[in-house]
């Protein structure tokens, strides 16, 4: 039968791999055709025959390799100089003999996968399920011990019997004319459906994995063994307590670090504290930043009562820097600090012993700047 | 004795074999190695199969017992901090390097003897690998959290250590995985299509067929095909070199008297390539005679194997020899206690049975009827796998129990649960062998048809 | 156009030996032995690997190697002249290596060696490594030689049977050569890798030097017969072992880095400091990057020109390598004036000159060896 219009390839078979080759030799320049061999292993000698260019997938590994080696040393040095920088055993932190055998290992997976997938998805653009040649009763001979000589169409019409004699004149011992594939034609509705549904199911899949990945698997045993552990955590409940609380203030006269408690009772006794602290200038500038940070608010940045809350409380802070407040001792002030008057709460737990006798100096360093005595000229003034 | 009778009998011995014994055809070949394929396997089969796969499911029952109730139930302490699992690890990993050596390296050397224990071998690789990563992964303590170990971006702000080996080892053993699985695959397309083509349409006809890609033997795709495989037989080749030295680079960059010998790397590599062809030798050997196979698997290839394995066996000497000679002249009087502990000490028999098997009965490999006797050749190899899986025993237990401290000298005793895993993985390796070999060729059929005699054209024999 | 070239080898070496014995009486003791350890090390090395290759090709049998293999069993012949110059090495001792003096003894860790390290022994050693090294190559090429003659195929056998006992030998006397000229120039260190490392740059060397000497008969029309697909599987040797050498170099530096331990890195210190880790960065890239990227394409591989650059390198890095092990022992920044250019001069052409009368002496194929057709057969 002559089919000009439809076969995909004209198939010869032969039983030598020289019977192939001197075919090959015979049918080349005669047909204008694409010719493709079939050979059940690698025949030596079938890439000269066919005139077949140097493979690229040499470059495609080196390039690839290269990749690999340049994101592996960006992501050892950036994650490890740079973005969580951790110092191990005194190394320096930008390390590379440590980062050499990684480097190493990711350019030759880069590379491998390059010429593995490279080689098989790019350049032989497999799978090819549906490929013409599978479906030929010779194809069970040609993974057998049979070789094949194809010449193929792509796209243009054959003319099979010429062909055919060609191949035979050239030693075939079999022909066979492959139909092409039947023709796949637009997708039909159910299959474009089947496949937006399976790429939905894909996201519900993926999305519930991660839901219970996240969410449900550290519940499951063991992982909850991390979490429900027999140990009191903060705001519980405990029934070992009489009153069921977990919490438990401090017993009865604890005292915190770093703060000593507070003797006097009254201003009177505080009248005896003396200030511990020198009158340098690293002292005023304590006291300065702690003042300003605590009291001025109130007392104003120059102690004269104007503070930023003033007008929005109503209150009248005192004025530091005249009248009355100048009489006051030091412990005053101190006692004035730790315990409050009036408005004013206490800040004994704002400012710590240290922070509160620089204040003290400060407020004497606001009084003299801006109401200042002679005597405070003087040898040997408060 | 001379005269022309008798150099042509000394030109005869040294002539190599033929890679296969007998006249066989191409399709022969395929009737021979294909047809076993999915077919009802022999009770001896059935039999092995019980009993590996009971092995593996005690080994799987007491490692979910360990990850359940915890590490204690091993025998591990301080400062025995590693011991059964990490010795289990390197043993394992070892072991698949022979496959890799096989069919990567000798592919490279145009060893044409290869082709017959290739594909066996890098499915042992597989396999082997399997078994290897299963440790670290149990050994952690919180198995469930060992994605820590990856880089990916996370909440803690955190990233793995780089510097550290014991993360060079998780790239390693896996790109190491990745690529034997690629390489195996890629070997294995053609012989999928073969399975294709000669099994009856149904089930399994459209498995070999999406599995096989649709190769079709097409000359445009052999072009590009035999080119990738070779490149990734020179990958895989620098894969068996840096993988089993990373692995050595978890004890050498320590400071633990015993384990920070430069030697190392190397001496771990040959380890590797000597412990896994004792494995593949053994392996051979029953196939071989189960599967009826002697005449493509011929003393001939049992023989070279064991030249590799007596090679091996020679440079592990000349590296205990180096250690023993550099741990004196390095005058550390801790690693002179070390080293004396390592046949003297508490473990002193364990460090004699290492040197027994590993460099002293194999030197039996010298003689041609040892690496010609099947009998002969399974008890060197068995002696080399006890003998590995010792040395990696006293390089870890020995060096960690008596270290700097004297005050934390401890010893170590393994518990039933660390025997158990330990038989639990050779369960496993085991069961995978068997259904590998009943569900593909254990032969690199396409790859025995190249070097039949016949088979490339113009001269007779394929090359060498 | 050889007669020339030898007059210009044997002037070569004449001024050579002049500079030499200047240096020997106008130059410092020190600088005077180092270079001749250094020199006859390179050159001792370069002959050692040689005969390993020969000898690995008789354990595997190869056919392809066949009709090169008369080159490296000539370069391994520079086993017996530098056999002789180890021995005249062993009065170098007490200038260079401190474990030969009082002082030196002083510390512990030396004296504790002092049962290995102590002249008498050395000497011994020396001697017996000099011995089993000329015994091997009697065996192994001068067996070829005989080969030449008589055709017998018995040879064949004698040195497939042979070849793993040399390459025991070789193992351990490389080994014994590593830890006492080089590494006992400091005599504190220790590294089990040490030997492995002197190996691999000899085993590379050799095959340099192999492939060096065969594109130039080649070139010179005395080797006919040896086609590129030869060529190739020397590019892919060298390749190989470039990379090898690279990660035993690695490996030793890497691990005595991360352990920082100061009785292991004081000997990596002094060879990083100024102008000597320059030299380390020089050996890093033009000893593995640059051979390493332009080996790989398959076709350089057989290119006689690419082959013959790169072969040229290799020897220099090798020398280099052992320039940059040897050198900083005697203390102060790298020196290259006219002591080390008379080394120079008359080290080469004395090799040179010597190899050539070797190879002059006989066919430049093993002609008796059954295997050399097929050998010269050999395609890829």
């Amino acid at each position: 039968m002559k089919r000009t219009q439809e076969a995909f390839s004209v198939l010869g078979i032969f039983d030598t791999p020289d019977a192939l080759i001197r075919a090959i030799g015979e049918v080349k320049g005669k047909t204008g055709h694409r010719l493709e061999a079939y050979t059940p292993y690698p025949v030596h000698g079938l890439d000269r025959a066919l005139g077949y260019r140097k493979s690229p997938i040499g470059g495609m590994v080196f390039v690839m390799g290269f990749i690999g080696a340049v994101s592996a040393l960006v992501l050892e040095l950036w994650t490890s100089g740079w973005d969580y920088p951790l110092v191990t055993a005194g190394k320096p932190v930008l390390s590379w003999e440590a980062f050499v055998p990684i480097l190493f290992e990711i350019t030759v997976l880069f590379a491998a996968l390059a010429a593995g997938l490279g080689m098989l998805l790019l350049l032989n653009r497999l799978p090819a399920l549906r490929h013409p040649m599978l479906r030929t009763r010779s194809m069970a001979l040609l993974t057998r011990d049979r070789f094949g000589l194809a010449v193929e169409s792509a796209g243009e019409p054959l003319d099979t019997e010429a062909l055919a004699a060609l191949l035979g004149k050239a030693g075939a011992l079999e022909i066979e004319v492959v139909e092409p594939s039947p023709a796949r034609g637009p997708a039909s509705p159910t299959a474009l459906a089947t496949g937006l549904a399976m790429i939905l199911l894909a996201c519900l899949a993926a999305a519930g994995t991660t839901y219970w990945g996240i969410k449900l698997f550290p519940r499951v045993i063991p992982m909850v063994h991390m979490l429900d552990q027999p140990r009191l955590d903060p705001q519980s409940g405990s029934p070992f307590f009489a009153d069921g609380s977990g919490m438990r203030p401090p017993v009865e006269g604890t005292v915190s670090q770093g703060a000593p408690p507070y003797l006097p009772r009254s201003r009177q006794e505080a009248e005896g504290l003396v200030n511990p602290l020198p009158g340098t200038a690293a002292v005023f500038r304590r006291g300065r930043a702690a003042y300003d940070t605590h009291c001025a608010v109130c007392h104003g940045l120059l102690g004269n009562g104007e503070g930023s809350l003033t007008a929005a409380y109503g209150a009248r802070p005192t004025r530091l820097t005249a009248g009355a407040a100048r009489e006051l001792s030091d412990g005053a002030i101190y006692h004035v600090i730790v315990t409050g008057k009036n408005a004013m709460p206490p800040y004994a737990s704002d400012l710590t012993e240290d922070e509160r006798w620089a204040a003290v100096h400060y407020v004497r360093v606001l009084e003299r700047a801006l109401d200042a005595l002679d005597t405070d000229f003087q040898e040997g003034a408060r | 004795m001379s005269g022309p009778a008798a150099r042509a009998s000394i030109l005869e011995s040294l002539k190599p074999p033929p890679v296969l014994s007998g006249p066989i055809r191409s399709g022969e070949l395929d009737d021979r190695l294909l047809t076993p394929v999915g077919r009802r396997p022999p009770l001896a089969w059935f039999v092995a199969f019980a009993v590996t796969s009971t092995a593996a499911l005690l080994g799987f029952a007491l490692i979910v017992y360990t990850i359940a109730t915890g590490i204690g139930v091993w025998g591990n302490n301080i400062p025995v901090a590693w011991a059964f699992d990490i010795i289990n690890f390197v043993f394992w990993v070892g072991i698949g390097h022979a496959g890799t050596l096989i069919s990567a390296i000798l592919l490279l050397f145009r060893a044409r003897w290869r082709n017959s224990i290739s594909r066996f071998a890098e499915a042992m690789t597989i396999f082997a690998v399997i078994c290897a990563t299963l440790f670290p992964l149990i050994h952690v303590g919180r198995p469930w959290l060992a994605f820590w170990l990856a880089p990916y971006p996370n909440q803690r702000g955190m990233w793995p250590n780089f510097r550290s080996p014991l993360l060079w080892d998780v790239f390693a053993v896996n790109t190491y995985f990745l690529i034997s699985l690629l390489f195996w695959y890629i070997g294995l397309i053609p012989d999928l299509a073969s399975l294709r083509d000669r099994t009856a349409p149904g089930v399994r006809r459209v498995v070999y067929s999406v599995l096989s890609l649709g190769w079709r033997g097409a000359s445009s795709h052999w072009h590009h095909y035999e080119r990738a495989y070779l490149i990734i037989a020179g990958l895989a080749t620098g894969l068996v070199l840096s993988v089993h030295s990373v692995v050595s680079f978890d004890f050498a960059v320590s400071l633990v008297p015993g384990w920070h010998m430069t030697i190392f790397p190397p001496y771990f590599v040959a380890g590797a390539v000597f412990a896994g062809f004792a494995m593949v030798v053994m392996a051979m050997v029953v196939v071989r005679s189960t599967m009826h196979l002697e005449h493509l698997i011929t003393a001939y290839h049992l023989d070279m194997m064991n030249r590799v394995i007596l090679t091996c066996s020679c440079l592990m000497g000349y590296a205990y020899l180096l250690e023993g000679f550099t741990a004196w002249y390095s005058m550390n009087p801790s690693i002179h206690h070390t080293f004396r502990q390592y046949i003297g000490g508490t473990y002193g028999l364990a460090g004699w049975i290492t040197i027994a098997c590993n460099v002293a009965i194999p030197q039996l490999l010298w003689l041609r009827w040892f690496r010609r006797n099947i009998a002969g050749m399974v008890f060197v190899s068995l002696a080399v796998t006890v003998g590995m899986w010792f040395e990696r025993f006293v390089i870890i237990v020995s060096s960690l129990h008596q270290d700097f401290l004297s005050s934390s000298w401890h010893v170590y005793r393994p518990t039933l649960v660390d025997y158990g895993i330990l038989v639990g993985s050779f369960g496993l390796f085991f069961t995978l062998v068997l259904l590998f070999a009943r569900v593909l060729p254990v032969i690199a059929t396409t790859e025995m048809k190249m070097v039949l005699p016949g088979a490339q054209p113009r001269s007779g024999e394929g090359e060498r | 156009m050889r007669g020339n070239s030898r007059q210009v080898t044997m002037l070569a070496g004449a001024l050579g030996l002049a500079g030499v014995a200047a240096a020997f009486f106008f130059s410092a003791r020190e600088r005077f032995w180092i270079n001749w350890v250094l020199w006859f090390l390179f050159l001792l090395t370069t002959g050692l690997g040689s005969l390993f290759l020969v000898a690995l090709e008789h354990v595997v049998g190869a056919r392809w190697s066949v009709p090169l293999r008369r080159v490296p069993e000539t370069l391994a012949s520079l086993v017996l002249p530098m056999g002789a110059a180890a021995l005249v090495a062993l009065l170098s001792l007490g200038t260079l290596y401190p474990w030969t003096s009082a002082e030196g003894l002083r510390d512990p860790l030396v004296a504790g060696k002092a049962a290995w390290l102590n002249e008498p022994f050395f000497a011994l050693r020396v001697a017996a490594c000099v011995l089993l090294w000329a015994a091997s190559y009697r065996v192994l090429a001068g067996g070829s030689r005989r080969q030449d003659r008589t055709g017998d195929p018995r040879f064949n056998r004698r040195a497939r049977r042979f070849a793993p006992l040399f390459m025991v030998i070789l193992g351990l006397t490389i080994t014994v050569t590593a830890f006492d000229w080089i590494s006992s120039l400091e005599p504190a260190w220790y590294s089990d890798i040490f030997g492995v490392y002197v190996f691999a740059g000899a085993f590379l060397a050799g095959l340099a030097a192999t492939t060096l000497f065969a594109l130039h008969l080649r070139g010179a029309g005395r080797l006919d017969g040896v086609g590129p697909d030869h060529l190739h599987n020397l590019g892919g040797f060298l390749f190989a072992f470039t990379v090898f050498w690279s990660y035993i170099g690695f490996a030793q530096y890497m691990l005595m880095w991360y352990a920082n331990i100061p009785e292991e890195v004081f000997w990596y210190e002094a060879r990083l400091e100024g102008a000597w880790g320059g030299i380390l960065l020089a050996l890093a890239v033009f000893h593995f990057l640059v051979p390493f990227l332009v080996l790989i394409p398959r076709a350089v591989k057989s290119d006689p020109r690419v082959l013959l650059r790169v072969s040229l390198l290799m020897l220099a890095m090798h020398w280099l390598d052992l320039y940059w092990m040897l050198f900083p022992s005697i203390g102060g920044a790298p020196v290259f004036g006219w002591p080390e250019l008379s080394f120079a001069l008359l080290f080469l052409s004395g090799g040179i000159l010597w190899v050539r009368r070797i190879m002059d002496g006989g066919a430049t194929m093993p002609v008796g060896d059954p295997f050399l057709r097929e050998g010269l057969e050999f395609r890829l």
